[in-house]
């Protein structure tokens, strides 16, 4: 099985070769075979990729453990989702998961392109080739998953470390690679387009879809790597600067400014020579990123270990890649050169240029503060380290002025913005940004950079909704619609503008979120039972200590009431885990009390069985969630800037009355439709009833002595058979079986009678899952939008036929397309 | 072209200057030393009230704590050389005997008082992002 899977590495290897030297050949020689064979060795390789990732599936799922990876990563106590995604729980896995999700998404790239852009695709072919073999070739000499033990077979995995055993810590690696493999497309075209010098905005076109695609996954990678901390970590955060947070955070910042800078180049053919480095420099970020936290050059609380030879062949690697990446942009410089010169410093152009510098700058400062141990050794012989502080007191500054120009940029006018237009965009959103500001003085906010925070984004979003009204109103006037329908017009009409507008709603939320982190506090105490500890306005009461065991592992967990003007608001179950054979490693399992203004969050990381003792640290977190509701609109924004071009055609003019209300209904039901669910979970529906009862059993604590002073489940009890708390509370359970009741019911049932420090696993909580369960159907509702639009406009003039909205003629949409040019 | 040249010459390198003034002065404020215990020892005198990071390993049998307090007394060692540390707060699990710690601090004439402390885990990560218990 593991030779199977190594000699498909090589194969993909020598096919990957063959690609890169046919593809060139066949584009150097106009060979329209050689570069056919070149595509078709491209998808071989993907096939063989997808074929090795299935080998080291299965040895994963059939428990292989003679494959040293197998045995490392996973044991066969592991729950299946957990097999499944061990895959890329290491570093050898992590780097096949890699090339396996860059051959794909080549594939499906070059396919897209294949004919469009038929002088390009060779050399893309070329490129993306070469990058796979160098990780190939990482993977055959040194760094192979299929790797087996020489001598003596293990018979049990070491099991995956328990601290990834978590929902989003499964999800986020590949969403992370996604976003850097994305962002190898935009490279291999860019690359392209300077070798074969067919440098017009073409390769732009071809890849502007794949970037934001690319940087969709990398916010979302970042946005799950922030939960993961905030909810498993157990420090009370989200970030904080670590080199292996900073490594997925360097290319996004490339990554928003090509994303903006693109634009220039569309529109005034400014700005060339930046954005083909620019895709040069997001590329390498993802690959020095890679680089910087496995190869151990960075120390980082993440302890990796040192690899020289990795090291190495990375270094070769970056450094080969980046002379012929920037060779390529000198030797073609005279093609570079800019159509437009800047005009005016008042204008979009240089609006979109600072904000580039600004992303940039961001990057390079992020980049030097995370390598300054590092560089401080090599140059001084002393490692000098740099906290978080450091970092924050320049990314503020640089943060709040990048928000500021969120709100700046779209209100300037291409070329020159002249005074009148100035006073008449600026009015309005400077207005919000003042009421704001002097709100949150007036609030007592003392702290200037969370008021500044506050008052831009007021601003941010003032401009934002200016642009929407304007825009809506121009619409309504020419088509004669209601204002409902001609905004979802008006975004359907121009699907990058407005979607990027969300976006820029988006990150007010986020700065929203991160201002609040300015408010934060901290509290940490010993608590015996009984005892209380205050914090802000909330008062947390230490009950009791439990101890349960579910089989896997260990869990020991605090049942605390939270008091807020001595009325109980929740009861928060702290814990630690000792998953089995990581018993040195527990895992602290956070409780939080989430709401909208904030997050009370509490940790307890050390306890004493024998006094039932617990040290608790708490911390209250304002606005946190805004951070987590900012991703989501922020991947909503993307998803409308990603649409295909038919998905809004239905509200584009022809539009029937019935479906226009049904539009607004269908709206209207994706935004309740998720918080219908959030209600809703928790009720679970019934299942085997043994199962059941003995799942109850291991929820229910015995509560022989009255008061279940023993604490352990009621399967576990060590006080049966003699117990009068075990007969009473089966004999209940059964009952309340017979009657039909389901779990919650019982659950609840046993609640009212004990209390409760009834139950060994506290409800709620832990269940991630849920907690995205609405974003998914704010997905599929958003999904089932767009597949009725299409539907509705392929059949418009049935539908329509003697609709007053036929009289729409094309010149009226020309002129509205000239009025909302005007606006830009 | 070449008055355009100077001009953008110029304002670069004034920008380049004043961030350089800046990163500097604000460095100054927030660098900390990066020691191990051997290279402190020797030289208490020159550590003395600097802001400093000591890496050690925890000496077998010295962990002592205040009953109901999260004081912590203990001495660090690297290669023969020993020292007193001083830490009030809640411990990762994985601080125990010999374990490898990170103390981040001021170094006084008691011993090295920390305001916060890292401990790596002696059976030492290598999964993929598995992270140190941070505090």
């Amino acid at each position: 099985m593991s030779s199977l899977g190594y000699y498909l590495l090589l194969a993909a290897f020598v096919v990957g070769a063959y690609a890169t030297a046919i593809s060139v050949a066949g584009a150097r020689r106009r060979s329209r075979p050689l570069i056919e064979s070149g595509i078709g060795a491209f998808y071989l390789l993907a096939a063989i990729m997808t074929a090795a990732s299935s080998v080291i599936v299965y040895a994963f799922l059939t428990g292989d453990y003679s494959i040293r990876y197998v045995q490392r990563y996973s044991d066969s106590a592991q729950p299946l989702f957990y097999k499944l995604t061990s895959y890329w729980g290491g570093l050898d896995g992590s780097i096949m998961f890699w090339v396996f999700l860059l051959s794909i998404f080549g594939s499906a790239a070059i396919y897209v392109n294949r004919e469009r852009h038929r002088e390009l695709i060779p050399y893309v072919v070329a490129i993306i080739s070469g990058v796979e073999m160098f990780f190939l070739l990482l993977m055959v000499v040194h760094n192979n998953p299929f790797e087996t033990y020489l001598t003596q077979n293990p018979t049990d995995g070491a099991g995956l470390n328990p601290l990834l055993q978590n929902f989003y810590m499964v999800i986020h690696p590949p969403t992370m690679y996604l976003g850097f493999v994305g962002l190898t497309i935009p490279y291999a075209f860019g690359m392209a387009a300077l070798i074969t010098g067919y440098l017009d905005d073409s390769w732009l076109r071809a890849v502007r879809r794949w970037t934001m695609f690319a940087w969709l996954f990398l916010s979302i990678g970042l946005g799950l790597g922030m939960i993961w901390a905030y909810e498993e970590l157990g420090w009370g955060g989200y970030w904080m600067w670590d080199p292996v947070e900073n490594a997925g955070l360097l290319p996004w910042f490339t990554a928003t400014a090509f994303l903006h800078s693109v634009m220039v180049q569309e529109r005034r053919g400014m700005l060339r020579v930046w954005n083909v480095s620019l895709v040069i420099v997001t590329f390498f970020l993802t690959l020095f990123g890679t680089f910087m936290t496995r190869s151990g050059i960075v120390q980082s609380v993440h302890s990796f270990g040192q690899d020289p030879v990795l090291t190495r062949m990375f270094t070769v690697f970056m450094v080969s890649m980046l002379i012929f990446s920037f060779g390529f942009v000198i030797y073609r410089m005279p093609l570079l050169r800019a159509r437009n010169e800047l005009d005016s410093w008042l204008s979009r152009e240089a609006a979109f240029l600072f904000n580039n510098w600004i992303l940039l700058f961001c990057a390079l400062f992020v980049l030097f503060a995370t390598m300054f141990p590092t560089l401080s050794e090599a140059i001084t012989g002393e490692r000098i380290t740099v906290g978080p502080p450091f970092f924050n007191q320049w990314m503020i500054p640089i943060g709040l002025t990048l928000l500021l120009l969120t709100g700046i940029g779209p209100l300037l006018a291409w070329r020159k913005s002249t005074i009148v237009n100035l006073r008449d965009q600026f009015l309005f959103p400077t207005l919000c940004g003042l009421l704001i500001g002097g709100g949150t003085i007036a609030l007592g906010v003392r702290l200037w950079s969370s008021g500044l925070c506050f008052a831009f984004g007021g601003f941010v979003v003032g401009t934002i909704t200016q642009e929407f009204w304007r825009g809506a109103r121009v619409r309504q006037q020419t088509t004669g619609t209601d204002l409902f329908t001609a905004l979802i017009g008006l975004v359907g009409r121009n699907k990058r503008r407005y979607g990027g507008y969300i976006i820029h709603v988006a990150i007010v939320l986020l700065f929203l979120g991160f201002a609040g982190g300015g408010f934060k506090h901290e509290e940490s105490a010993l608590l015996k039972p009984g005892e209380e500890v205050r914090i802000g306005d909330y008062v947390i009461r230490h009950d009791s200590l439990a101890v349960t065991d579910d089989g896997r592992k260990q869990m020991v967990t605090a049942n605390m009431t939270v008091l807020r003007n001595g009325v109980e608001l929740t009861k928060l179950y702290p814990a630690r885990w000792f998953f089995r054979k990581h018993e040195d490693q527990p895992t602290t399992e956070v409780a939080i009390r989430r709401s909208i203004a904030e997050d009370l969050y509490v940790v307890m990381p050390q306890f004493d069985a024998s006094q039932q003792s617990a040290n608790v640290e708490i911390t209250v977190n304002p606005l946190v969630n805004w951070v987590w509701i900012g991703f989501g609109l922020l991947a909503f924004g993307t998803l409308i800037a990603l649409l295909p071009e038919t998905a809004f055609a239905f509200a584009i003019g022809r539009v029937p009355d019935a479906a226009r209300t049904a539009t607004a209904s269908l709206l209207l039901l994706a935004i309740v439709l998720p918080a219908a669910v959030q209600a809703q979970d928790g009720s679970s529906g019934r299942t085997n009833k043994t199962a059941m009862q003995r799942d109850i059993e291991g929820k229910v604590i015995c509560m022989c002595g009255s008061s279940g002073c023993v604490r352990s489940p009621l399967n576990n009890c060590p006080m049966r058979p003699a117990c009068h708390g075990y007969d009473g509370q089966t004999a209940q359970l059964q009952k309340l079986l017979n009657e039909g009741k389901g779990q919650d019911d019982i659950l609840t049932a046993f609640v009212k009678e004990y209390g409760t420090a009834v139950l060994a696993i506290p409800r709620g909580g832990f269940n991630s899952l849920s907690w995205l369960l609405p974003y998914g159907l704010a997905g599929l509702g958003l999904l089932i939008l767009v597949v009725t639009a299409r539907r509705w406009s392929t059949q418009p003039a049935a539908a329509a036929a003697g609709n007053a909205d036929m009289t729409v003629d094309p010149t009226i949409d020309a002129r509205l397309d000239d009025e909302l040019r005007d606006l830009d | 072209m070449s008055h355009k040249a100077a001009k953008i010459g110029v304002t670069s390198l004034v920008l380049a200057t004043v961030f350089g003034v800046l990163l500097y002065t604000t460095l100054g404020e927030s660098m900390q030393y990066y020691k191990y215990v051997d290279e402190v020892v020797g030289s208490q005198g020159d550590w003395t009230g600097k802001k400093l990071q000591v890496h050690g390993y925890v000496v077998p049998g010295s962990i002592g704590k205040k009953r109901d307090r999260l004081e912590y007394r203990f001495d660090i060692q690297r290669n023969g050389k020993t020292m007193r540390a001083f830490y009030t707060g809640i411990v990762p699990d994985t601080f125990k005997d010999d374990s490898e710690v990170v103390l981040t601090g001021m170094l006084t004439k008691d011993g090295f008082m920390a305001n916060d402390l890292t401990a790596k885990c002696p059976s030492k990560y290598d999964e993929a992002t598995g992270p140190a218990v941070k505090r």
